[in-house]
């Protein structure tokens, strides 16, 4: 976690006032790296309010206050439906004492004073669960430092000490001299008055807006067709372009025949790119229609040949060689000679697609000298640092838009840029205002995948019947591995990555009381085989062999398989907690009849869950979820009601993978296209899902991906309940279950 | 050069006869709330009326619509029922990403015309052809039903 003393030097607090009255308030200091003047033709607007005028608008502001008392609060996180453009705003208005009914708020520009603090305030960077958890001090730190200059102007204004004044709903009181002033009326004033250096913070006890569900701040505009993504941009002069790519990864476009794209009516002209061929056209059907019609030839001297049966003979060859470690505790071979017995399983598990509801897509202004950029990014610094490069443009020079996403997943975080590039390249050829946009099929072929895994665990049971040693080992391919591999950045001025270990999500955790533990891991290296991080990342693959295999062992020492956890857990009460809970909220033991229980828990992300998953199974192997029980620990729920959808949220995520999840490659060629031959969980195919939240009241730790790990192992655990089958590997078509 | 009909109102979309609606809507007529989600009438992204029948406009040709009424998610405020459905969305904070949701409003309230008081079998049957990658699913169900029993 990131250091506050450090957190609290970089983010000092800057103020001025608005042009037409109201407080301006820019956290952070430093130049900005987003030049946000000029003319600004905002298709993006979500807020529902006119567009700033350019001379107001600066990089670097968190807030607006306008003399209305309306305050807009700007979000560095990026929305992917996760909520950030409600629950951050709720924090800073906490610490403001906002009147919450007045409160809206933006995605900010991309600066450096919206940096993730998660990542040492490198990154706007919205992945590994980061956004409350890494914005959450900082921006209470916005709230109370606001909140105090507007005491202070109204201390002024009245002639009195601020410590006899009072704060609510966006006003300040004066109980001895019984008057009041909005903040709206206040907020001129205030932006004149020093910056506090050290504001105090709510007690947590006083909050009255943490721990709130209120509405989501954008749930109206997400209801009548208003809300607008990326995909939805429209801009004077635009294009709309589509790119052929190789069938093979980095296969390059060696000869390419346009002549039938060209002559397709709409179709405006033909740009071949280092990752394909571009057709760009009036409208989208004539792109479509022209990249039809395009012939190309492709070279494929460098392409992948990726095959995921030969694949998985080569990882399941690999965990057989030791990797490099990554946790190790006591003496495993000494325990391992000395036990009664070793057991050990192997698990693998495939590639899988992110399939965000919205295609991804990019609008790219470009007219030689400078370039504004729409797109919905989880990596919005990145991206725009490779535009640059594509581009030829100082960041100065580019005005990034980042558009709310249709979805992310992980797939929108890629630091590589992928989808950012390609359009660049497409709009440094064409020089006019162009929108990219991937089909479903583009989607779903266009790699960046959760990467194949192998895993095997072992246990050593010694003469007492306790687990004495435990190994757990990983092979797998990450795009981090390409990062640190290739040195891809190493252009980048000042560039630093985040740490390896947070952002591969590898299993370390493990949390049963067990003297003698070793984890090793391959992560390999494969440039023609794009692979990225896809929500809970490793968590899921490891979390799934760890927490299937802990059951086996339960059974083979004759404990129920929850009372085995709660034993092995006793000095892990956060684990524990979660455990006891669910056990209780899904009646643990007691199902219905023909209905098979399986439990699961785990810590990560500062936060803890255990899932209990009840299944039927049928003489002729039709698999039924009912019910997935959840219980879990976030520290402190900042909105509970957006705790919970998430929660909701990543089961339903979890089941797609576990039951369908399956991308094929057959020498190098992804053999999936879209929904039907990559099916994804429907409302008929939807358990029961119940959500308790366990709360700790510990800081804040994330949520976007814990509901995803466990739902795997529960649900196997489940099945051998039912069945007496173990799973050792995904998805479960693979096993002969009908899922109904 | 097609005279169509959308939201009660006349509107002449030069494109090409093989334009799917999905495209003349979104970029032709700038009615950008229907959304692309597969191209092949497998998500329900695109959900749209015509002549009140839920219909997947990916993949439905400009030129079959003729002088068939076109209702789309910005109108769907003006139908008792689809206001009902788009209040009790937001009540029970349905949306996460929200991209799915104009075709999953669409689809809820052809139901709720259709059946004011569905069971899970028959949302089940209608909302099955609408995916949601969020996982909002059990929210919609709950919405559903909250509108029947509370409104119809």
């Amino acid at each position: 976690m990131t250091d506050l003393s450090t957190l609290s030097r970089r983010h000092f607090i800057r103020v001025s006032v608005l042009a037409g009255g109201g407080l301006l308030v820019a956290c952070g200091g430093g130049s900005s790296s987003s030049g946000n003047s000029g003319a600004n033709n905002s298709p993006d607007d979500n807020a529902g309010t006119p567009s700033t005028p350019a001379d107001v608008i600066q990089v670097g502001e968190f807030m607006r206050i306008s003399t209305d008392n309306q305050i807009t609060i700007l979000v560095g996180a990026a929305e992917i439906g996760q909520g950030a453009l409600t629950a951050i705003p709720m924090i800073v208005a906490e610490e403001l004492d906002a009147d919450w009914s007045k409160v809206t708020s933006e995605l900010s520009p991309v600066a450096i004073k919206f940096n993730n603090p998660y990542f040492q305030n490198l990154l706007q960077f919205t992945v590994a669960s980061s956004a409350i958890r890494g914005y959450f001090e900082g921006q209470r730190r916005v709230g109370a430092t606001v909140r105090q200059m507007l005491i202070n102007a109204a201390a002024k204004r009245w002639d009195v000490s601020p410590s006899s004044l009072r704060t609510e709903a966006s006003h300040v009181i004066d109980d001895v001299g019984g008057r009041s002033a909005s903040y709206g009326e206040l907020s001129s004033a205030a932006a004149l008055e020093n910056v506090p250096s050290n504001p105090t913070l709510k007690d947590p006890a006083s909050y009255r807006i943490i721990g709130t569900s209120p509405q989501r701040l954008d749930a109206v505009k997400k209801t009548n067709g208003s809300f607008k993504y990326g995909m939805d941009v429209d801009i004077p002069n635009m294009l709309t372009a589509v790119i052929a790519r190789p069938p093979r990864f980095n296969g390059q476009a060696l000869n390419v025949d346009d002549n039938a794209a060209l002559a397709v009516p709409g179709v405006r002209s033909v740009h071949t790119i280092l990752n394909g061929v571009a057709v760009v056209a009036d409208d989208f059907w004539a792109a479509e229609q022209g990249r039809k019609a395009l012939v190309v030839q492709w070279n494929e001297l460098l392409a992948g040949r990726t095959d995921s049966a030969t694949q998985r003979t080569a990882y399941n060859l690999r965990l057989n060689i030791p990797g490099v470690p990554i946790r190790n505790d006591g003496l495993v071979l000494a325990a391992q000679t000395l036990a009664s017995q070793t057991l050990s399983a192997d698990y693998y598990f495939p590639f899988m697609a992110h399939a965000a509801m919205e295609p991804l897509n990019v609008v790219v202004d470009y007219d030689g000298s400078s370039a504004e950029i729409w797109t919905g990014t989880q990596s919005a610094s990145l991206d725009k640092i490779f535009a640059g490069l594509i581009l030829g443009l100082p960041p100065g020079q580019i005005n990034f838009h980042v558009m709310p996403s249709g979805g992310g997943f992980g797939r929108r975080g890629n630091p590589l840029a992928d989808y950012v590039r390609d359009a660049c390249a497409v709009a440094k050829s064409l020089r006019q205002p162009v929108k990219v946009i991937w089909t479903r099929e583009d989607d779903m072929k266009g790699g960046f995948y959760r990467p194949a895994a192998a895993v095997r665990v072992s246990a050593s049971i010694d003469s007492a019947n306790n687990i004495s040693a435990w190994t757990h080992r990983s092979v797998t391919q990450d795009v981090t591995a390409l990062l640190y591999a290739e040195n891809l950045l190493d252009s980048v001025a000042d560039f630093t990555l985040p740490p390896l270990k947070e952002l591969t999500d590898f299993e370390t955790g493990m949390p049963y009381k067990i003297d003698n533990v070793f984890m090793d891991a391959h992560l390999t290296v494969n440039l023609a085989m794009p692979a990225l991080w896809m929500r809970s990342v490793n968590k899921f693959t490891d979390v799934f062999a760890q927490e299937t295999f802990i059951d086996e062992l339960a059974l083979r020492v004759n404990k129920n398989p929850y009372n085995f956890r709660r034993d092995l857990l006793t000095e892990k009460p956060r684990h524990l907690a979660v455990l006891d809970a669910v056990a209780e909220a899904a009646n643990w033991g007691f199902s219905g009849t023909g209905i098979s229980q399986g439990i699961s828990v785990m810590g990560h992300w500062n936060s803890f869950v255990a899932q209990v998953v009840e299944v039927s199974i049928s003489a002729s192997r039709e698999l039924t979820v009912h019910r997935v029980v959840s219980a879990v620990d976030c520290g402190t729920a900042v909105n509970p009601d957006l705790v919970k959808a998430q929660v909701e949220s990543a089961v339903i995520f979890a089941l797609s993978s576990i039951l369908f999840g399956e991308i094929l490659l057959e020498d190098g060629v992804v053999q999936q296209s879209n929904f039907d031959d990559y099916p994804v969980l429907r409302m008929y195919q939807t358990p029961i899902i119940e959500t308790i939240i366990v709360d700790s009241g510990n800081p804040v730790g994330g949520v976007g991906e814990l509901g995803v790990p466990c739902v795997g192992p529960a649900l196997a655990n489940a099945i051998f309940a039912a069945t007496g089958e173990r799973i050792r590997e995904l998805p479960l078509t693979h096993s002969n279950f009908k899922i109904v | 050069m097609f005279n169509i009909r959308v939201n009660g109102v006349a509107r002449t979309v030069d494109a090409v006869e093989d334009k799917p609606l999905l495209w003349v809507l979104r970029e032709n007529l700038k009615l950008t709330g229907t959304k692309f989600g597969c191209g092949q009438a497998l998500c329900g992204s695109c959900t749209v009326y015509v002549d009140g029948q839920p219909t997947r406009s990916c993949v439905m040709p400009i030129k079959a619509v003729g002088d068939k009424d076109i209702r789309t998610i910005e109108d769907i405020s003006n139908e008792h029922i689809g206001n009902l459905v788009q209040q009790a969305w937001q009540e029970l904070n349905v949306p996460q990403c929200g991209y799915c949701q104009s075709g999953q409003i669409m689809a809820a309230t052809a139901l709720l015309i259709d059946n004011p008081s569905p069971t899970d079998q028959d949302i089940d049957k209608a909302m099955s052809g609408n995916i949601c990658r969020c996982g909002t699913y059990p929210r919609i169900r709950k919405a559903i039903h909250k509108i029947a029993t509370e409104q119809l």
